[in-house]
């Protein structure tokens, strides 16, 4: 009765809450103006893949959650690559206003909050590897930067140096293309998997109908 | 006596004023590793389930909370950080090894100011009417006699308004699912509690009781039927465990 299913999503939101936390420890002028925030609910609402994230600011820390059942002061709804689209941009306002992210609520809270984590001297991306693994870890950093829309500078540098370890020094995964031609092969076996799935339903409910 | 006011002890039939003195010998046998083996159980994936039982609750600063069978207190610790100073977690169990290791866990962590701790029987449970905002009750209502009686007086003492929230386990949603699992717990499951908790009988009956227990849709309907309103479940990993959320209207 309930599409969610709550268990991996969870999962991986806890562990990136740890990660994001652990990394703004690191940061306590940053923590103290989170906490202006505090009590203020921010949704992101990503449409492709499927996946919501509600964040918290607290006093002295960032909760993620995946359900909430309460008010929102701000919901931002786009696809991960509309959510990209905005990590390559300098003025998040510009962004979010021309771009295909739709944004419902109040937008100051939100305004505050990209300023206020741009401005944090955070490195997300080794708490995140350490916690998720090397390729997951990436991939959902690069997802924050494109909902926070950290300044292109920083995102290109550290996108560089982490792709740069990544296939060059530790080569823990394969580049880029060859993810790409692997994701394609991944997308075709579904809808194979698909068609077969309804050829079987097919199948049966002919069987049904002579045995019946 | 007749087979129907008999109740079940994992597959077997007991005498219901027997059922809490068995199942309290099972938690004595393990309370001292109960955290261990439900870490190594679940692959430590209990802790997800609870995780996302606590957003489910929705519990909120001020609160007062209920954790019904709360054990070591994973559930309780959250709910005391949520509800703050001006709340209330009541941390109840109705065995005090579980709530004896549990208490000396959370004071170990600090918890004592909005945390209290109750040994109760959840089909009598010794609150007033209209008290708690959130009642919660994590793989315990499979190990209570009557649950019937039980959910009615959790509806008791939560006010208009408040939420029940039962995380149990379930019946997984595919066969194939169902069949790794029935081997893992008939097969796998009473070997680890040996080794670890020195006890394979107990987690025998875990297994036995998770089987026993109604599923998905049964115990949403015996919660609208002892007056739980907007009754609903989410499955978690694949049906083995679900949340089950009701209303007092």
């Amino acid at each position: 009765m309930e599409s969610i299913n709550p268990t991996l999503h969870t999962g991986a939101l806890a562990a990136l809450e740890l990660a994001l936390n652990q990394a703004l420890q690191l940061d306590k002028p940053g923590i103290r103006k989170l906490a202006q925030l505090q009590g203020q609910v921010f949704r992101l609402d990503c449409t492709g893949p499927q996946l919501d994230i509600y964040l918290l600011p607290d006093a002295d820390r960032i909760r993620l959650m995946g359900f909430w059942d309460g008010e929102v002061t701000t919901s931002i709804r786009g696809s991960a690559s509309d959510f990209a689209e905005l990590a390559r941009t300098d003025d998040a306002a510009a962004a979010l206003i021309n771009g295909n992210i739709e944004l419902q609520g109040d937008s100051a809270p939100l305004m505050e909050l990209q300023k206020i984590i741009a401005g944090l001297e955070l490195d997300w991306e080794a708490p995140l590897v350490d916690s998720l693994g090397d390729v997951t870890g990436h991939q959902l950093a690069e997802a924050l930067r494109g909902v926070f829309s950290w300044g292109q500078q920083a995102s290109a540098s550290i996108s560089r140096q982490l792709e740069e370890f990544i296939h060059e020094e530790a080569r823990l995964s394969p580049p880029r293309q060859e993810l790409e031609d692997f994701y394609q092969d991944v997308e075709q076996l579904g809808q194979r998997v698909d068609r077969l799935q309804a050829r079987i339903r097919k199948l049966a409910a002919s069987v049904r109908q002579v045995a019946g | 006596m007749k087979d129907e006011e008999k109740t079940h002890f994992g597959y077997r039939e007991v005498e219901p004023d027997d059922k809490a003195g068995l199942v309290a010998n099972v938690f004595h046998s393990v309370a001292d590793r109960y955290d261990l083996m439900n870490d190594l159980m679940s692959g430590g994936i209990h802790r997800v389930w609870k995780r996302f039982t606590i957003e489910v609750s929705a519990v909120r600063p001020g609160h007062r909370v209920l954790d019904i069978a709360g054990g070591t207190g994973d559930l309780s610790s959250r709910f005391a950080d949520l509800v703050g100073a001006e709340g209330e977690v009541v941390l109840a169990d109705i065995n005090d090894s579980m709530l004896r290791v549990g208490r000396d866990k959370l004071l170990d962590r600090g918890y004592h100011d909005n945390l209290r701790y109750v040994q109760a029987n959840a089909e009598n449970l010794p609150f007033p009417d209209n008290h708690f905002d959130v009642v919660s009750i994590a793989f315990g209502l499979r190990n209570v006699t009557d649950k019937e009686r039980a959910l009615g007086s959790m509806l008791r003492v939560l006010k208009p308004g408040g939420r029940l929230l039962v995380l149990e386990f379930s019946k997984p949603e595919s066969e194939l699912l169902s069949k790794a699992y029935d081997t893992y717990s008939f097969r796998i499951l009473p070997v680890l509690g040996k080794l670890v908790a020195g006890d394979s009988d107990s987690y025998q009956y875990l297994a036995e009781s998770i089987r026993m227990h109604p599923d998905q849709e049964s115990l949403r309907e015996m919660m609208e039927s002892v007056g739980f309103t907007r009754c609903e479940f989410f499955n978690m990993t694949g049906g083995i465990v679900a949340l089950h959320r009701g209303i007092k209207g």
